[in-house]
């Protein structure tokens, strides 16, 4: 079955069997796969968490010549407020010019919700392509229409043909998963169904003489890690076509013209990337994440292997390492035997953590968002460089858990996604942002530049110490001393 | 009727909710929602709030049922009663507050009956019917600050003489609240009142829970929180008092006068308090009459805000600063009566200066209206021509292009505040006024 053919892609919980509620000892949970991480497993005690919608907004909010209309209460999409200063940087990044996203709600009511929101969907939709003039109108749906039945799709399909605009409905019911990676699925799926379907026939005549490659950014990098991603691609001899962020409504087809997509992420683009396979015979490569030095080699290895070009790869990895290792001399004694305690989406959170033992710390504890097959490999690989007996959190955010742990371990540092530093932070622990699109983790440059942020914080740590003196965290003494994976529903059989 | 908003510059009911029960003392929100609510809100704090997001248990600290379809099918009061219990168990809190959101509302759980169960329990929680449909942020703050007079504030016997309440003021929506509030409280204690503001770091849960005893509230707003007030009166027989944010001395003499009359405060003691606070208003500004007069420094202005804002910086420029407002654009959803009502502070000032008023909630049309104002005013005459400047464009960071587009300096003070980090700053009252005037020419003079 071709997921594109449906009006929205699957759950992620039912297509990859992804899990967000897990804990134990590293070792445990690589060498069995995870078992404890049961499908749909949850929590008797839950802090909130994020939806799909966030990050898809990230991505939607980037495009080009588009505006996203979101159809919904009037709240849902505010966090554009905070998402607007990631386009006005990618936007100057890339073209020089700072320019707002431009989001709109339906601000659905008491009224609406009883009775139907569809009619406003539809007056909205005819407004804005009048008074905006966008090449896309993304119109999104959020739990009160989906609980209500409102059609999205039926009311863009039905207004097509009076729009200029091409009309994306794109599926970020937040009740519907608590995988938020879905996000991901969800826009691909919407551009995919849209700017996609032209028969691959049409595409071949258009191949590009450069073989150039699909390099994926869901906006989990920002323009700085991907110039460093084109340098590297580029001393192979590869043309970059960077998707879908960014992009221009006009270029989307592009994607069907290139050699191979590559992933940095397999958390994020795998839908996409297998639809890309059956339909444009483009093969793709989504194994490595670019983070790390060892990692950045296999990536770059992937790519390479592909096209035959191994030998100067290695000469180019060889040359890369080197002149990284010299560079990094300076900062290693420093960290030397330092504790490091990770968080972030599973990938991201894996690579770093391998990336911060290359680096000399010592890692204690990891805690991704959510498990998936796919990470599998990066949990053997982080065995390798560090002790097998050390927690892992399967949690989608929960930082209750994390206090707990932070509490027990003691780290010297704390590396979290944003809005996840604050409980490290309070616990007086040096904290690092895992991620963050100003500034630069990826490839060879990352590695250097996050040693060196890394070294400018550890000098310091002061401001998160006297936080912990006079701001103590929401939870009871007696938390403290529980088993803090007491509130995770447990299988029958480990 | 309009089919959508751009660029709301408020979030829904929850979102406002959420805002101002993280700013309670020791107060523990759960939300009875899907997974997104909080963040979604963390976000918005992140970028629209001048950097401050969350408090003690705000962010993705809070607690959450994290519905899913199984509730939707099924309801999702028994997950709720699950969440509450062992919330009680993990967070540490003197007040634990149940929010509802979108879909708990459309599926109608019984959020009262697990409430009044864990209530006979002798259990500190109460909770709010906050479906994000209700309104935007300023409803939520509303709703919030009506469940605390409903459910825990006791009706009191007899009031306290000089015991007053404030509010009007939402807790992040207004990035300046903690400034605001602690400015206008420190202007009621210096009349000797007793003042509970709710939302400082001054206030305590016990002082919120003696509200009843007030002889006032206070609302320092045309429209936020005028629900709580209505109720209050109805429910705990307290007479409330409303006021425009008041910003500068002109709008801080009556507002304090005002305080006196309602309280019956004796007239000669209010007058020498504001003679005393104008006085020395007056005297911190001296040492800028030179380079203020000097570096002429009064401008054409567009005043951008929501219904507090809007008021009390045009009547700031106005009537104490000798600025010039030309336009005042209200943000805010509001109703016909609620227009005339706030174009009326706008108009009717003693010095007469009278801007023209719009109401547009989109970033986009006020862009063009007030661009076509501008043009509109550009006399010229052969080599000579008298445009609308030196200017200036207070409003949201969302107004920072229309104020390149016409020239102007810009500073964000309405919501969202995304380019300046805001800790105490505060905009109300005499001090608050002198706050803003270093902001503004701090803006003009950048280059110097």
């Amino acid at each position: 079955m071709n997921y594109f053919d449906q009006k929205e892609p699957p759950r992620r919980e039912a297509r990859l069997g992804a899990c967000i509620a897990c804990g134990g000892t590293l070792n445990k949970l690589a060498k069995r796969k995870m078992t404890c991480c049961l499908p749909d497993g949850e929590r008797s005690f839950t802090q909130n968490s994020i939806c799909l919608l966030l990050p898809a907004l990230g991505m939607m909010n980037s495009i080009t010549n588009s505006v996203v209309l979101m159809h919904g209460a009037i709240g849902c999409g505010s966090s554009s407020h905070g998402g607007n200063a990631a386009v006005r940087s990618g936007n100057t990044h890339r073209w020089g010019v700072v320019k707002d996203a431009t989001w709109l709600s339906t601000a659905l009511s008491e009224h609406d919700v009883i009775g139907g929101g569809e009619e406003k969907l539809d007056g909205a939709i005819r407004e804005i392509d009048e008074r905006y003039s966008p090449q896309i109108i993304f119109v999104v749906s959020s739990c009160a229409p989906g609980i209500i039945g409102d059609d999205i799709d039926g009311v863009a399909q039905q207004l097509q043909p009076d729009i200029k605009a091409r009309i994306l409905p794109v599926h970020c019911e937040g009740f519907k998963t608590k995988i938020w990676a879905s996000a991901y699925d969800a826009v691909y799926h919407a551009i995919g169904r849209t700017f996609l379907q032209e028969p691959s026939e049409a595409n071949q005549v258009n191949r590009l003489e450069k073989p150039t490659i699909n390099l994926m950014n869901v906006s989990s990098m920002g323009r700085v890690d991907e110039v460093e991603l084109e340098r590297l691609l580029d001393a192979l001899g590869f043309g970059v076509n960077i998707f879908p962020i960014f992009t221009q409504p006009d270029k989307m087809a592009a994607i069907t013209r290139a050699q191979l997509s590559v992933s940095t992420c397999p958390t994020h683009d795998d839908y996409l990337l297998q639809y890309l396979k059956e339909k444009y015979a483009i093969p793709y490569v989504l194994r490595h994440m670019p983070i790390g030095i060892e990692n950045t080699g296999l990536w770059l290895r992937d790519v390479a292997k592909h096209f035959g070009l191994e030998q100067q790869t290695e000469q180019f990895i060889a040359a890369e390492e080197q002149e990284l290792k010299v560079a990094l001399a300076e900062f290693k004694p420093f960290f030397a035997g330092k504790k490091a305690f990770v968080s972030a989406g599973e990938f991201r959170a894996l690579s770093t953590a391998i990336l911060l033992a290359e680096l000399g710390f010592e890692v204690v504890a990891v805690r991704s968002f959510h498990h998936d097959e796919f990470a599998d490999s990066e949990y053997e690989k982080l065995m390798k460089v560090t002790a097998e007996e050390i927690p892992v959190n399967i949690a989608n955010c929960q930082p209750f858990e994390e206090a707990n742990l932070l509490r027990r371990i003691k780290p010297d540092l704390f590396l979290g996604h944003m809005n996840g530093n604050a409980t490290a932070a309070k616990s007086g622990v040096a904290t690092h942002v895992i991620y963050n699109v100003g500034l630069q983790y990826v490839g060879y440059k990352g590695a250097y530049e996050l040693a060196r942020r890394l070294y400018r914080q550890l000098q310091n740590p002061q401001f998160n110490r006297q936080l912990s003196r006079w701001l103590p965290l929401p939870y009871r003494s007696s938390w403290y001393e529980a088993d803090p994976f007491t509130y995770i529903w447990k299988p029958e059989v480990e | 009727m309009s089919y959508y908003i751009e660029r709301p510059r408020y979030s829904c009911a929850l979102g406002g909710a959420m805002a101002t029960v993280q700013a309670l003392p020791r107060t523990i929100p759960i939300l009875h929602a899907p997974p997104g609510c909080a963040s979604n809100t963390a976000w918005t704090q992140a970028g629209g709030c001048g950097l401050q997001v969350g408090g003690y248990c705000g962010g993705l600290s809070m607690p959450g049922s994290n519905v899913q379809e199984r509730e939707v099918v099924f309801g999702g009061a028994e997950r709720l009663e699950e969440e509450v219990r062992n919330c009680l168990d993990i967070m540490d809190g003197d007040l634990y507050f149940i929010l509802t959101s979108c879909v708990t509302e459309i599926i109608g759980d019984d959020v009262r009956a697990v409430v009044n169960q864990f209530q006979a329990n002798g259990v500190s929680v109460i909770s709010a019917e906050t479906g994000g449909f209700k309104g935007n942020s300023y409803t939520g703050y509303d709703l919030v600050l009506s469940s605390i007079w409903d459910q825990f504030v006791p009706v009191a016997g007899q009031p306290v003489k000089g015991k007053v309440n404030l509010w009007g003021i939402p807790p992040f929506y207004d990035v300046f609240w903690r400034g605001n509030l602690a400015g206008l409280r420190q202007l009621l204690l210096s009349q000797g009142l007793e003042v509970n503001t709710f939302f400082t770091v001054d206030d305590s849960l016990e002082a919120i829970r003696q509200a009843g005893q007030a002889e006032l509230n206070i609302v320092v707003s045309d429209v936020y929180g005028l629900g709580a007030a209505q109720y209050a009166w109805e429910k705990h027989g307290i007479p409330y008092l409303t006021s425009p944010l008041p910003v500068g001395p002109s709008a801080s003499s009556e507002f304090i006068a005002a305080v006196g009359t309602a309280l019956k405060l004796e007239k000669t003691t209010v007058d020498a308090a504001i003679n005393n606070a104008c006085r020395r208003y007056y005297q911190l500004l001296d040492p800028m009459t030179d380079c203020f007069n000097d570096l002429d420094l009064q401008r054409y202005t567009v005043i951008i805000g929501d219904a507090n804002y809007a008021v009390a910086i045009n009547r700031f420029f106005i009537e104490d600063l000798g600025w010039l407002p030309q336009l005042v654009v209200f943000t805010d959803i509001v109703n016909p009566e609620q227009q005339t009502q706030l174009a009326a502070k706008v108009a009717r000032l003693p010095s007469g200066v009278q801007p023209k008023t719009i109401f547009s909630t989109d970033t986009n049309d006020i862009r063009r209206q007030v661009k076509e104002y501008w043009h509109s005013r550009q006399s010229s005459c052969g080599k000579y021509s008298n445009p609308l400047s030196p200017s200036f464009v207070i409003g949201s960071a969302l107004d920072r292009e229309l104020a390149k587009d016409i020239g102007a300096a810009h500073l964000s003070v309405s919501f969202p505040v995304a380019n300046r980090a805001v800790i105490e700053r505060g905009y109300a009252g005499f001090n608050g006024a002198l706050r803003l005037i270093e902001d503004l020419i701090s803006v003009i003079i950048i280059g110097r």
